[in-house]
């Protein structure tokens, strides 16, 4: 399925969003996968897809903490790549999805965050004389170019996710066999990914108990009807 | 606009230029430089610009809570104090307000919001999320607004005062609430996307997924095994099973 000008426009518009929102502005959870995957599926006339893209990589997303100068993966826009390839796709590929384009679209993410900040560093080199005598201005001018200089960066990344989505989507995967090895691969993954961050930051304490119930509740849920 | 809404709006994008050399030093220099025009007004202008100066030093916490220190600086200034005992203060509010925000909202708040988010989509789909980024940033509002209020009433004394507020004890209740959401959210999230698989192959996912997990905490294996990878390689050989390679 093609999605026509406005649907990519609204997708492009969606990405650069998802994009800044991760440490630019306004960090207001619009980059958390599950959010950043179902819009993505909504403009493209798939909410539920896009909802389960989200979910699956939101599994990797939980092992993940934005602190200060680590380096992580950017998952806001490789989940709207993977909820537009989900509402793109045939049915059911919303998970396969999540982890052919999401997984290497994030690391993708990281990699331009990283290169963004090295960037944002030579422009203050520049104006470091400025900053130090007390120039309001040059400050403003820092703050201005970073959310520029992000918002390319988002563009850019958005445009890899398009035009990946949109080659992956041609593929004729329901001729092939065994495609639901993609989606319990990329859940699989998750679950990992999921369950054993939670084990390394619950700690020993009273944390632990906690997730331990929260499992139990979980799984009570599923197998009681 | 008045200054501490100005300030309030810009403490949202108070990690745009960030960089590993100043961190979001840039960013609070910009957030305070509304309050600090305000304040110098009246004064010389090299007071003025030697106080835009100091706030855009060196500066590292979490984003949320940055607002904290930019109210303090403010306030110090205003109060007079020595630029030295300035910089100390900003040095001395750095590492309690990450860790701080960082164990409320990072390893709390978030997870917490996330992982009730996966557990209720069975029932209420996408309406759950929008639920869960109406409830964050109404949290995310009022956390940053409380946070520079709290630093433009305390000024210096802004370190004890933060101590006796809510955030230490109710960070500690966000983590616990955190790990019971991520629990919940565990079955919930394998029983949905995993819908349909036969009983051999979900007791391969459990097992790939139990010793996949043991691999990524067990202490000799941890920085090597991590569920990104585990899952990059089930993928490869997915993709492999699928185009015939195996």
């Amino acid at each position: 399925m093609n999605p026509g000008p406005i649907a990519l426009g609204a997708w492009l518009v969606w990405g650069v969003l998802a994009g800044l929102d991760l440490v630019t502005i306004p960090q207001g959870l619009l980059s958390r996968p599950i959010v950043a995957a179902s819009v993505a599926g909504l403009l493209l006339g798939d909410p539920a897809a896009g909802l389960l893209a989200g979910v699956t990589l939101e599994l990797y997303a939980l092992d993940v903490l934005p602190i200060g100068a680590a380096r992580y993966p950017d998952f806001g826009m490789a989940a709207v790549a993977a909820g537009a390839a989900a509402a793109l796709g045939p049915s059911g590929m919303g998970p396969a999805f999540a982890g052919v384009i999401g997984l290497p679209m994030a690391i993708f993410g990281g990699w331009t965050l990283h290169r963004l900040r090295r960037w944002n560093a030579i422009s203050m080199q520049r104006r470091l004389e400025r900053v130090a005598a007390g120039d309001a201005r040059a400050i403003w001018e820092l703050q201005r170019n970073s959310f520029f200089r992000d918002g390319l960066r988002s563009v850019f990344v958005t445009l890899v996710g398009i035009a990946a989505v949109l080659v992956i989507v041609r593929i004729p995967w329901r001729d092939l066999h065994h495609l639901e090895l993609l989606s319990y691969a990329a859940v699989s993954g998750g679950l990992v990914s999921v369950l054993s961050g939670a084990v390394r930051s619950s700690g020993y304490g009273a944390r632990r108990r906690w997730l331990a119930v929260g499992i139990a509740l979980g799984l009570f849920a599923v197998l009681v009807p | 606009m008045k200054p501490r809404s100005e300030a309030l709006l810009r403490l949202y994008g108070v990690q745009a230029a960030w960089t590993y050399e100043r961190m979001a030093g840039i960013g609070v220099g910009h957030a305070a430089a509304p309050l600090l025009r305000e304040l110098y007004a009246t004064r010389p202008a090299e007071e003025r610009r030697a106080a835009v100066a100091r706030s855009a030093e060196f500066f590292n916490s979490h984003p949320y809570l940055a607002g904290v220190a930019v109210g303090a600086v403010v306030r110090a200034e205003r109060d007079g104090v020595p630029s030295a005992v300035i910089s100390r203060l900003r040095t001395a509010l750095s590492g309690p307000l990450g860790a701080l925000g960082d164990q409320l909202i990072w390893a709390g708040e978030v997870p917490a919001l996330i992982g009730f988010t996966i557990a209720l989509v069975p029932w209420f789909g996408i309406w759950a999320v929008l639920g869960a980024v109406i409830v964050h940033n109404v949290l995310r509002y009022r956390l940053t607004a409380w946070g520079l209020d709290l630093g433009l009433r305390e000024g210096l004394g802004v370190g004890a005062a933060l101590q006796k507020s809510w955030l230490p004890r109710r960070a500690e209740d966000a983590q616990r609430l955190a790990a019971f959401a991520v629990g919940l959210a565990i079955p919930l999230a394998a029983w949905r996307l995993l819908e349909g698989l036969p009983l051999r192959g979900a007791l391969g996912v459990v097992a790939v997924v139990l010793v996949g997990s043991l691999l990524a905490v067990a202490p000799a294996t941890r920085s090597r095994v991590t569920g990104m990878r585990i899952g990059l390689g089930l993928l490869a050989l997915a993709l492999s099973i699928v185009g015939g390679l195996v």
